[in-house]
């Protein structure tokens, strides 16, 4: 067992994360808040080409072909440096394409070209092999080549509606741009049934690891703040109002990273009580991640409350993520429903 | 013990109830400074000429005069209308108004008194500053005294409405030789002066609330100093404990409303079954209960607090149980809603005005940090009521 980031690990992460501080810093959420997309079309293509969407990938796709636990510490750090675009729906859709044999859009979409946004169903609808339909949540999908859609059941990518039947709905985060669509039924050009390749368990490994990268850049923040900042003379988190604050949320942070990797080695080496683990990483980093932001924002004072400030952009992105590829309230009721961890 | 209202305070009740059903603004409130300012002062100067005005100002001062009981009637029926919070007059109303009638000048006082209560000018609070603001009495803005003026220069921040405000109640300090309580002034500053710049804020909620303001060799005149140069930190004490009193009721039944309408949302939407309503689910349906309960606990200890008013002038310490409680209160019950809600979560929806649930999602964060944090609170309850070692 080994539930610890190997040397080649933190290397490949350290260039990840370099990238995102240089070219993506946070500051960009705020510099695009009036454009359709929240990432420029430039700056992702370079994410592409340095294998953001693709590490997980097999090399005869255009991939690194590393494991899950390789994309879940990348899409941890993706989360805890706010990182705006599509990553998740990239990352599956170049799947989806490699699973259905379609090695150029695999690649087309593994370098950027082409751009996969997310569709969540809301409400009632149909999402199967033969057609797609119902009311829609569009996640980043604002000039998207294809949507992904991800069931328990299976994956697909459709092409989008065209513009006039999309509705664009202010959201609630600055980073995440979100839009409406009412589909009639529509024939997916791709499917990948959850017997071939289980996607929705991925989904799940990387949006928990996501919002465990979240909880843990608050907490970090949180903590910095704490011992820098002054009253009283002396730095608040000598207080051990603050301090307390602090740990919780350290100790959030910890539990939520902890358990995004070992659902991710779960899926990897096909544990029988995978969909367990995955369930509670996603319940736990969700919870961790608003909470956490929450404290932060507190510790932050008048700060904490502007707009200027980082800490809400950490609150909203953690209650979008929350949201997608399983609602915290179906996931905690599936949770109940599974059997004992092995 | 008794929950029973006079004959003449339920004939007031009826009063108030009438007063406001005719009177209260159709309009919605603007999001501008300029029209704020507008939409408050007209709404202000209504209650005027009504008669309501300064509902806990004595009478001598142009005030209604109302007893505590009256006073808690005025702040329920106009919650219970679900009229704007007093918002850009706040301060007016509340703070720096109640200050210059405790410690203000003869001629202060007849200067700006009727001045808040016709609804002519809004005032705003310049206390905090970008290093002191738990710790207030550190603050640094400098004032040196020249001939008969001061001369301000430094910097202020989180200053709500400063934007649309004519006058500021600013600390400064004069002496920076002795203890830092020591050597504070405060005074009053026109906020048209030259050499003051506003700076609006965006906050998390979206709005342009609050401002940085910057002084730059401010001239103001000694005469509108109140309570004597280095005496300002006694002045300021002087009315923090107002924003405790029974102003502070209208908070109270705002969040039962806000309660109530979570409970008619979750009986007519979908819940996390996606079949039944949200109020089906057992776990919502306890959650909401007990922010019944809560809230209804919170009614309670405000009545007894104002009783505890009745019987001795100063609010005591205790005032600081009231907003903490009301603190996690609104955070907790806007943090359930966003559970409700589902999926809408996503959505950035209507402002806050309009009781979109995600913006009195995040406008619940300001609840904690704004007029002294609930750590502050935790310390001063623990210090001061249950008077604890330190
Ligand atoms: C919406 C809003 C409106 C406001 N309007 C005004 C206004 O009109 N005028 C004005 O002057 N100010 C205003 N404020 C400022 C407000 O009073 C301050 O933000 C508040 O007092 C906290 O100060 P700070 O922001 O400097 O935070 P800090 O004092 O830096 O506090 C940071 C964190 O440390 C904690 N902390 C600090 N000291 C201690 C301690 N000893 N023990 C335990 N914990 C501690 C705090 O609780 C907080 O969590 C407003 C603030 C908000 C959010």
């Amino acid at each position: 067992m080994d539930l610890l980031p190997s040397e080649e690990q933190l290397e490949l992460l350290s260039a990840a994360s370099e990238f995102l501080t240089d070219q993506q810093p946070i500051r960009t959420l705020r510099d695009r808040a009036g454009q359709d997309c929240a990432v420029d079309r430039a700056q992702w293509a370079a994410g592409c080409d340095i294998g953001l969407l693709t590490l997980g990938l097999a090399e005869e796709y255009g991939g690194s072909g590393r494991p899950l636990d390789d994309e879940a510490l990348l899409f941890r750090e993706l989360g805890g440096q706010l990182a705006p675009g599509p990553y998740i729906a990239g990352a599956l859709g170049a799947r989806v394409a490699a699973a259905c044999g379609d090695a150029q859009l695999a690649a087309r979409i593994g370098s950027g070209e082409e751009w996969v946004g997310l569709a969540e169903l809301r409400g009632d609808g149909e999402i199967g092999p033969d057609r797609v339909k119902g009311t829609f949540d569009l996640v980043d999908a604002a000039d998207c080549d294809h949507l992904l859609l991800v069931t328990e059941e299976g994956a697909a990518l459709l092409p989008p509606p065209a513009a006039e039947q999309v509705t664009r709905v202010e959201a609630i985060d600055p980073g995440t741009r979100l839009a409406t669509t009412t589909l009639a039924a529509t024939e997916p050009t791709h499917w990948v049934p959850a017997e071939t390749e289980r996607l929705a368990d991925r989904a799940l490994v990387l949006s928990a690891a996501m919002l465990a990268g979240l909880a843990e850049a608050t907490s970090e923040l949180a903590t910095e703040h704490a011992a820098t900042r002054e009253q009283f003379g002396r730095p608040i988190g000598v207080n051990q109002a603050v301090k307390h604050a602090c740990v919780d949320m350290a100790v959030r942070a910890e539990a939520a990273v902890s358990q995004a990797l070992f659902a991710s080695v779960s899926v990897s080496s096909a544990r029988q009580d995978v969909r367990f683990q995955l369930l509670a990483a996603k319940s736990v980093a969700g919870r961790a991640a608003i909470d956490n932001a929450a404290s932060c924002i507190q510790l932050h004072g008048g700060m904490g409350f502007t707009a200027e400030h980082d800490t809400h952009l950490y609150l909203k992105r953690a209650h979008v993520l929350d949201h997608l590829f399983a609602e915290p309230a179906d996931v905690l009721a599936e949770l109940l429903t599974q059997g004992a961890a092995q | 013990m008794d929950l029973d209202f006079t004959e003449d305070q339920l004939d007031f009740r009826e009063r108030v109830r009438t007063w406001l059903a005719e009177n209260k603004p159709r309009d919605p409130r603007p999001d501008d400074p300029q029209g704020v300012r507008e939409f408050d002062l007209a709404w202000q100067r209504t209650q005027w000429e009504g008669g309501w005005a300064g509902i806990s100002w004595p009478a001598e001062y142009g005030g209604r005069g109302a007893t505590l009981a009256e006073q808690l009637i005025w702040y329920e029926e106009y919650a219970a209308h679900g009229l704007p919070s007093i918002d850009a007059c706040f301060v007016g109303q509340s703070h720096a108004g109640p200050t210059l009638i405790t410690r203000a000048s003869a001629e202060q006082k007849s200067f700006h008194l009727p001045r808040i209560l016709r609804g002519e000018d809004i005032w705003c609070q310049g206390f905090s500053e970008p290093d002191a603001g738990s710790d207030l009495a550190s603050l640094r803005t400098k004032a040196v005294v020249d001939g008969d003026e001061l001369i301000v220069t430094g910097q202020k921040v989180w200053t709500s409405f400063a934007a649309s405000a004519d006058y500021q109640e600013l600390l400064v300090r004069t002496d920076d030789s002795g203890t830092k309580h020591k050597g504070i002034t405060w005074t009053v500053c026109d906020m048209h002066s030259p050499g003051i710049e506003v700076r609006p804020i965006r906050t998390m909620e979206g709005g342009a609330e609050f401002c940085e303001v910057f002084y730059d060799e401010v001239r103001i005149p000694l005469s509108n100093v109140v309570g004597g140069l280095g005496n300002g930190w006694s002045v300021a004490m002087s009315t923090l404990a107002f924003e405790r009193g029974t102003a502070f009721t209208a908070s109270q039944v705002h969040l039962a409303r806000i309660v109530e309408d979570l409970i008619d949302y979750a009986r007519d939407h979908v819940g996390p079954d996606r079949r039944r309503p949200a109020i089906a689910d057992d776990e919502i349906a306890r959650r909401l209960a007990r922010a019944r309960a809560d809230v209804a606990a919170l009614r309670a200890m405000t009545y007894v607090g104002i009783c505890r008013s009745m019987q001795s002038d100063t609010p005591g310490p205790k005032g600081s149980m009231l907003k903490l409680h009301y603190a996690d209160l609104h955070k907790d019950v806007s943090a359930l809603a966003m559970e409700i809600v589902g999926p809408e979560a996503l959505r950035r929806g209507a402002d806050r005005h309009e009781q979109g649930w995600v913006g009195n999602y995040l406008h619940s964060f300001s609840s904690s940090i704004g007029g002294g944090t609930s750590e502050i609170q935790r310390n001063i309850i623990g210090d001061r009521v249950l008077g604890l070692p330190r």
